[in-house]
């Protein structure tokens, strides 16, 4: 997919999800299937899902927007209900993730592996202001970093999920974070709960095994 | 699977149990008073036979068969009795002392976490129950670390106490659904698992449990497994007598159970009738699998022993005449030390 350009003050607009500056982004459709089975990290929860469905949404909406210091992501999908909570034990929330990776080469099937980080850029509904940045390398290990300049809006209208996660595209950190830069091509991941189906962890959709392309466009030369 | 050197375990006998909820109001005391633990009892005393807390969690599967991880259900809050709210402020603060009566606000509740107190089993004059306290099992092959898919559950290598990290912990419940004891609580708060950390701030200062050290009855024993001064040792491996709730779970349980003796039944002469026990054996079976009725036996012949004028090493270590011989050294006066919150 890519990322097309737009101007600073049009990009301080992209946090409303259904602001129409992201009728410019060309939105893809993008298609998910569940996490299988056999990856599941733990005997119990492979038992627990062997006869359920994992990967309750199966498309995804996405477009991207950069203004060559920040990146934008708008995720919209269909899911009838809208799972904000955890007020039981038996609720859990919908949230939708775009992994990146860190360290080019990084295996996604595992989430990582050990020094070749992948980088969620993550958000839950019952957070919603909030984008969560997660490292992991390998499977099990992610933990979750604090990185200033992470933004994300949610809202569910209608039976959709209109989610925008942003960030700078370079962060100061020490962690091992997804570095962009205009111009450059990269992996994109995404993954989507469905809270109401009970699905948190590795039970989610996932857009495949393999690394799809984000593609940066280049800044216009009168902006470089 | 990790493997501890050592293992802390608990002796309850419930010979001695009259169901006052005293350990229950040590612990809720002690660690589960923060904003999103309200309805977390991490020791809890119910009436048997009965649902128990959280109802019907012996029916919600989790533990192990055969070695294979077995799915479990999620109990939800009402299922664990919920926190009722009620209207102190009324009552007490708003001058209507004379007219209002102290009720739970909202709606009426079904079920609370010792709904089905004293209820039992059987019928007049051959009733019976006993109460069944429990805290969580420490287990030596605990299916909630298995299952978390983060390794945020860790078992002591010292001492063998289970404690989730709540760093780790994303509060995804998949413990929940594997804890076949069903001792494992949500913070909707917090937004992470809790459980009963076997007080562990305290054993690591020579304090016993506050559940043990305040318990009216002297009830529960404590000690490392391998301590053959300890009385955990003594009633579990020399006499026998001390025995795991629901050994088919699979997850090697560290609480151990004094099982309960009844008096004997009348039968419809009025007449006593030794002949069956009151507690049908089906029914302690049904909880402590087959080898509870060895351990009633070897009981049963201490008793008659005494009676007839001897002693018992056994039945001297149940009464326990010295308090603090019950703690395996962990006997230390919580006074005597100066806590910190962390």
């Amino acid at each position: 997919m890519r990322a097309r350009t737009i101007s600073s003050t049009e990009f301080d607009r992209l946090m409303d999800p259904s602001a129409a500056t992201w009728k410019q982004a060309g939105a893809e459709r993008v298609k998910l299937e569940g996490s299988p089975l056999g990856m599941q990290p733990t005997a119990l929860i492979r038992a627990a899902w062997q006869d359920r469905k994992i990967g309750a949404i199966d498309r995804v909406q996405i477009a991207a927007l950069h203004d060559g210091e920040r990146l934008a992501f708008r995720l919209e999908w269909s899911d009838p209900t809208e799972n904000r909570g955890n007020a039981d034990n038996v609720d859990f929330p919908d949230g939708v993730a775009v992994l990146l990776p860190a360290v080019q080469g990084a295996p996604i099937v595992t989430m990582g592996a050990p020094g070749n980080a992948v980088n969620a850029w993550y958000w839950r509904a019952d957070d919603d202001t909030n984008v969560r940045h997660v490292v992991a390398e390998g499977i099990g290990t992610s933990r979750t970093v604090s990185v200033e300049a992470g933004l994300a809006r949610g809202a569910w209208k209608e039976g959709r999920w209109q989610v925008v996660i942003a960030r700078a595209l370079r962060v100061e950190t020490v962690d091992p974070v997804a570095q962009l830069q205009a111009g450059e091509t990269t992996g994109i991941g995404v993954a989507i709960w469905d809270g109401g189906s009970g699905e948190r962890a590795g039970i989610k959709s996932i857009s495949g095994l393999q690394w799809r392309k984000l593609s940066l466009d280049a800044l216009p030369t009168a902006r470089r | 699977m990790t493997e501890s050197k050592r293992q802390l375990a608990m002796v309850m006998d419930l010979n001695k149990c009259i169901g006052c909820q005293t350990c229950t109001i040590a612990c809720k005391r002690l660690w589960t008073r923060d904003e999103g633990m309200e309805y977390m009892w991490w020791n809890s005393v119910n009436t048997q036979p009965g649902r128990g807390t959280p109802r019907d969690w012996e029916d919600m599967g989790g533990g192990f068969r055969e070695g294979n991880a077995v799915p479990g259900k999620l109990p939800t809050r009402k299922d664990f009795g919920d926190a009722w709210e009620f209207n102190h402020e009324e009552v007490f603060f708003g001058g209507k002392g004379d007219k209002v009566h102290l009720k739970v606000k909202g709606e009426e509740p079904e079920w609370g976490p010792n709904w089905d107190e004293d209820q039992g089993a059987g019928e007049y004059p051959n009733a019976y129950y006993f109460y069944l306290p429990r805290i969580c099992n420490h287990c030596t092959h605990p299916a909630c670390l298995e299952a978390c898919p983060r390794k945020a559950i860790v078992k002591r290598e010292e001492d063998g106490i289970v404690l989730i990290d709540e760093d780790r912990c994303r509060g995804y419940r998949f413990c929940m659904e594997a804890c076949p004891y069903k001792k494992i609580y949500f913070n909707h708060v917090e937004k992470v698992s809790q459980k009963c950390i076997f007080c562990f701030p305290r054993v690591e200062q020579g304090v016993a449990n506050a559940c043990a050290r305040q318990c009216p009855g002297r009830v529960r024993f404590l000690g490392y497994r391998d301590d053959k001064n300890a009385p955990i040792w003594k009633l579990v491996d020399k006499w026998k007598v001390a025995i795991p709730l629901h050994p088919e779970y699979g997850t090697d349980a560290n609480v151990f159970y004094v099982p309960p003796l009844a008096p004997p039944r009348f039968d419809e002469n009025g007449e006593i009738d030794e002949s069956n026990p009151r507690i049908p054996n089906e029914y302690l079976v049904s909880l402590f699998g087959p080898k509870v009725l060895e351990s009633l036996e070897i009981l049963k012949g201490e008793m008659a022993k005494t009676r007839a004028g001897g002693k018992s090493e056994l039945l001297d270590l149940l009464i326990a005449y010295r308090w603090k011989d019950m703690f395996g050294g962990f006997d230390r006066d919580p006074a005597t030390i100066e806590w910190k919150k962390a």
